[in-house]
This record gives structure tokens, sequence and C-alpha cells, in this order.
């Protein structure tokens, strides 16, 4: 099958301070190579620091990677350094969604500007596509006129996931979206992006610390350390028989 | 014996026009040598009841209970000089954010030392106490597996990992050799190795020091195999309590089986990518609490008679709240 993200060869270097004159090069993101399939969903897994997140950034174009190149589908997005910018097909879910959202605008207006720089549809549009898409995420059209203090927790992340798939992306990128979440209501986003899985055919990257839900939601496993890949392959493979002592640390638990 | 036994606790916290009960009438008793699990999400209280044991909490709130007794001695009965006495000998507490909680302007070596007692030195004579209190902080740190003591003791917190700085808050917690430890979320801030490194380190302490633990969690799989009796909250309610793998694998009350059922486990024959069993709705704010059974808007089996708040009830070893439990009968 033709993947619909396929990244190639991805670097990424800090310049870090060390010591009082000297700077020195940070390797984040080393030779990052792998490529996600229509529908299907690429867990990435890995100790602080090991450069999950920026890669998340760097995919979801909030950062720029140093050498590389991100594939979506036949066309180029990013090319050594050089982003196309008009890409919207791959978006961006962090742990902390209410921090994310403006406190003064209502979740109408947010999913508005959203649709309003990004499209070109007209007022009358937008309205039906906001309405819809509060929907799917299980919401109800008159949340459009609430503001973000007036949800919890949950709810939030539907908010935020809302506006993620406003756009209708390709490619959505997790970061510890589902962390900060209790258990009952964890459970329900997963029955929600399953769902907009298989319906929409839409494409994962999960970054979790939540092994039992990388087991449960995921068809591969990326394991980072350093900034590199030790290893990767599918889940259910790597989950019964990790080879690197790495994975092998992370997992049994 | 029972180290700790509380009977109705409440917690209520006075708003300008009304009374908000955040813990109602929970009972709560552990066991010497055993390792109890607090679990509830979040509004479930769980913090509360851990502040009210050791006193914490500041007087917003008003903390009432039949009775709460430490060894037999009921605290709420004790001047709070007296009771701050024996809380600090005899229970310790670690919380969510370790590097919060210690003090960014002295050394990891001082702020241990500091939570050396002195009675635990009085055999020492004056001159060599100086080295006796850094041999204990060092053996001390080797105890929490911090090996590298060196580096450790000169650092500041903010030089250290979460990680780091969690075992240096254990290692303040175990210096007095506390009866119970009453551990918040411990492991939250921490990345998985780390967490693993915490959960095992807790645990021997239990067995080889047979230091009583009262682990406090929102996650029901990180407690399931090392704590041997638990108790579930919701929203400030008792939901069930009893020994852990039998609340696992028979719970009584809807909202236990359905923190069971939620957890894609493989063993309970649920495929991948399958949807996992959830409640509808979300936990309610605390201003907004329903009366009655707070579980009754979300649960499934809720019927008229849930308005009234449940009774506590026993059977199957399991002590539980609900008005239409799962199996009935002894
Ligand atoms: N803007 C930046 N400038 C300098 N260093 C950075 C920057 N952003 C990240 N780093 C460094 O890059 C490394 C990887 O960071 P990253 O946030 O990607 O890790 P992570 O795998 O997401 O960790 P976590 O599990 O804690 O979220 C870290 O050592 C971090 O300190
Ligand atoms: S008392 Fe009623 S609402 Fe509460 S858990 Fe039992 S059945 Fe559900
Ligand atoms: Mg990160």
């Amino acid at each position: 099958m033709q993947p619909v993200l396929k990244v190639q060869a991805l670097n990424k270097t800090f310049r870090i301070r060390s010591g009082i004159f000297k700077r020195r090069l940070l390797h984040v993101l080393n030779d990052i190579s792998f490529c996600v399939a229509e529908g299907e969903t690429l867990a990435i897994i890995g100790e602080t620091g090991s450069g999950k997140s920026t890669l998340a950034r760097v995919l979801a174009g909030a950062e720029i990677a140093d050498s590389g190149q991100i594939l979506l589908g036949s066309a180029t997005i990013e090319d050594d350094g050089i982003r196309e910018l008009s890409c919207r097909h791959i978006r961006l879910i962090f742990q902390d969604s209410n921090r994310s959202l403006n406190p003064g605008l209502t979740i109408g207006d947010i999913l508005d500007d959203c649709l309003r720089f990004n499209t070109l549809l007209s007022a009358k549009q937008r309205l039906v596509k906001i309405k819809e898409t509060l929907i799917k995420v299980g919401l109800l059209a008159d949340h459009q006129e609430y503001y973000p203090h007036m949800f919890s927790g949950g709810q939030l992340q539907r908010i935020a996931l809302a506006r993620a798939i406003i756009l209708d992306p390709k490619v959505l990128v997790l970061d510890e979206a589902l962390s900060s979440l209790d258990p009952s209501v964890r459970a329900q986003i997963v029955n929600l992006l399953l769902k907009l899985q298989k319906e929409s055919g839409l494409s994962f990257i999960l970054i979790t610390h939540h092994l039992s839900t990388v087991r449960h939601m995921s068809d591969q496993v990326m394991v980072m350390h350093k900034g590199k890949i030790v290893e990767y392959g599918d889940t259910e493979a790597i989950f019964n028989n990790p080879n690197s002592i790495i994975t092998q640390r992370l997992l049994n638990y | 014996m029972q180290l700790l036994d509380i009977r109705n606790l409440t917690i209520e916290l006075k708003t300008a026009d009304s009374v908000i009960r955040a813990v109602d009438r929970i009972n709560l008793s552990l066991k010497e040598g055993e390792v109890h699990a607090l679990v509830g999400e979040s509004g479930s209280g769980k913090s509360l009841i851990a502040k009210a044991i050791v006193g914490a909490l500041n007087n917003r709130w008003t903390v009432t209970a039949d009775r709460m007794h430490w060894q037999g001695v009921d605290l709420m009965r004790l001047s709070p000089e007296k009771r701050r006495k024996i809380v600090s000998k005899d229970i310790a507490m670690i919380y969510q954010e370790p590097s919060l909680c210690l003090d960014p302007t002295a050394n990891i070596e001082d702020q241990i030392a500091e939570s050396i007692p002195d009675e635990f030195l009085k055999d020492v004579s004056i001159f060599s106490r100086r080295s006796a209190r850094k041999h204990r902080v060092i053996a001390l740190l080797h105890k929490v597996g911090i090996r590298d003591h060196e580096k450790v003791m000169s650092s500041y917190p903010h030089e250290l990992s979460e990680g780091i700085c969690q075992k240096v808050m254990i290692a303040m917690a175990i210096a007095r050799n506390p009866k119970l430890l009453i551990a918040d979320e411990p492991t939250t801030a921490l990345e998985t190795t780390t967490r693993a490194q915490v959960f095992r380190l807790l645990k021997s302490l239990n067995q080889l020091k047979n230091m009583s633990v009262l682990m406090i969690s929102h996650e029901l799989e990180e407690i399931a195999d090392w704590s041997h009796t638990m108790h579930v909250l919701y929203c400030g309610q008792m939901v069930e309590a009893g020994p852990t793998a039998s609340l696992f694998n028979l719970p009584l009350h809807p909202y236990t089986q359905a923190l069971v059922k939620s957890m894609p486990d493989f063993e309970q024959g649920i495929t991948h990518k399958e949807a996992l069993y959830a409640l509808k709705g979300t936990i309610p704010p605390l201003a907004h609490l329903p009366i009655g059974c707070r579980l009754g808007p979300r649960c499934p089996q809720a019927q008229k008679a849930c308005v009234v708040t449940p009774i506590v009830e026993r059977s199957h070893g399991h002590a539980y709240a609900c008005h239409f439990p799962l199996i009935k009968g002894k």
C-alpha cells in the first residue's frame, strides 16, 4: 500500500550552551525515517528528551528540520529545511489543550478563525462545517457559543480534536494528548479517535507513555532514544519480543 | 494490627452561598505492613483525604469524623501540637511534583540531613555528629537507588531530573523510619522507566521495613499488581473497597466495573482497535454534584432509588455503596 506520510532521513540539531563560552550542537533528531499508511497508527515511545516532541513539532510544521524530506502522498511538503507553507494536512494536538485555546474567544470563533485562515469557504459554509465537526467529536452544535473555561478536561480535548480535524487533515499527531485525562474519560476519547479513523481513514502518530493504549490503538511502534530510532516494527511483534534493551526497559513495567 | 482506622470522614468547603461536601462519609482502614491503594479520578477527593490525615488542610475546610484512630489514638481529639508530634514521627508524605516540594535554595545534602531526627544521633558524640549525619545521608541515598551520591548531594533541586527529585523526596520521607508513607500520585511527573523504579523502591521498602503505604492514584493499572487492598472513590463518595485482586475479578459496583473494563487489557478478549467500555458523560465539577449517588447521571444501572445516597453494604468480602450491585447476595 502507498503510505500517506513518508519521512526520510530527518535531522535536527539545537545549539545549546555548555560552559560559559562554549556552545555545543545537540543532535535531537538523528536520521529519522519511517512511513505511515492510510488509516493506520504509528506509536512513538521513548524516554524524556528522546526527541519525540521535537519530531511532532517538525511534522506539524511548527519547527523546521535541518535536512531530510517529509512527503505526504506523492507531494513533498518539506525538503532539506524548506517547508511548503500551505500544508494543513498534518495537525498536532498536545497535552494541555486548554492552554492552547484562547480563553477570550468562543469555541465557534476559535474554529471559524481556523477555517478563515486556511480555506476559501464562505461564512455560511464555515458555519455548516463548524456544526458538523462539533457533532463529529461528540459535542453539540450549541457548544459554539461557549467559552473554553466552561468545559471539562475531557470536553476540552474534544474541542482540540475538533480544531485539528476541521481542516480535514490526513495525519493527526497526538503528543501525550491522552495522558492527562482520567481513565473513564480517556476511554471515550480513545473510542472517538478509533471511530474517526475507521470512518475517514485518518492516520495517527501517537506519542504516549501509556503502554496499554499504545498496544490497543497502534499498528506500528517506533522506539526513540537520544534522537535515534532504536526499534521500529509491528506493535504486537515488538510487545511480544522486544529486541533492544531500551525497548525492554520501557515495556517491562 | 489496625494502623489507621477512619469512620465517616467528611470534608466540607464553605463558599459564599453554600457548603460543598467534597468528601462524603468515607471509611478507611489500613493494617500494619499493608499497601493500600486509594483510587479515584480527578475531583474524587483523594488528596483531601491524605491531607486531612496528616492535618495539613487550611481552615477554609471543615473536617469531621466519627473517629480517626492512629494506632488506637483518636487524632481528632488531640491538641494540634500533640497531633503534629505523632504525625511527624510516624507518617511521611510524598507528592506529585517533587521538584516543587524541595527547597530551591538549599542543596540536597542539607535538605536530607535536616530531615534526620536528632534522637537518631544521640548515641554519637557531639564531635562526630557532623560526619555521622553525612553518613546517614549517603546511606539514605543508596537506599533509594542513587549511587552517584557525591554529585546529587552537592546539587540543587533545579539541577536534577524529576525522577531523582522524587527519589530524594523518598529518602527524606524514610529518614525517620515512618510507619506509614502516604504517596500522593508520586509518579505522574515521571517517565515510564523511572516510574517503574519508584514503584519497585516503594514495594521493597514495604517488604523490607514493613512500612505501610497508602498509595494514591487515578490509574488503576498502576496499582493493580502490588497493592494488597484498595478503595475506590468517585466524587468524594465511597464506591467499593476490599482486596485488590477480588475487586478486579469481581467488581460489585458499576463504577469499579467501568474502571476495570476500560483498561485495554488483552486478556479480557477485546480485539485490537475495538471500542473500549466507557461510561457516558464526564466527571461533574465540585459545585454541581448530583444528589444521592453521585454516579447517577453516568451510571448504566441507575434507577429512581439512586437519588438517595446508598449506604455501605458488605458482600463477597467487599464493602460497596450501590442500590443495584452487579452481583446480589453473599
Ligand atoms: N528549542 C530548543 N532549544 C534547545 N534544545 C531543545 C529545544 N527543544 C528541545 N530541546 C532539547 O531536545 C531534546 C529532545 O526534546 P523533546 O522535547 O523532543 O523530547 P521528548 O522525547 O518529547 O521528551 P518528553 O518525553 O519529556 O516529552 C531535549 O534534550 C531538549 O532539551
Ligand atoms: S446507586 Fe444507582 S446510580 Fe449509584 S452506582 Fe448504584 S445503580 Fe448506579
Ligand atoms: Mg514531549
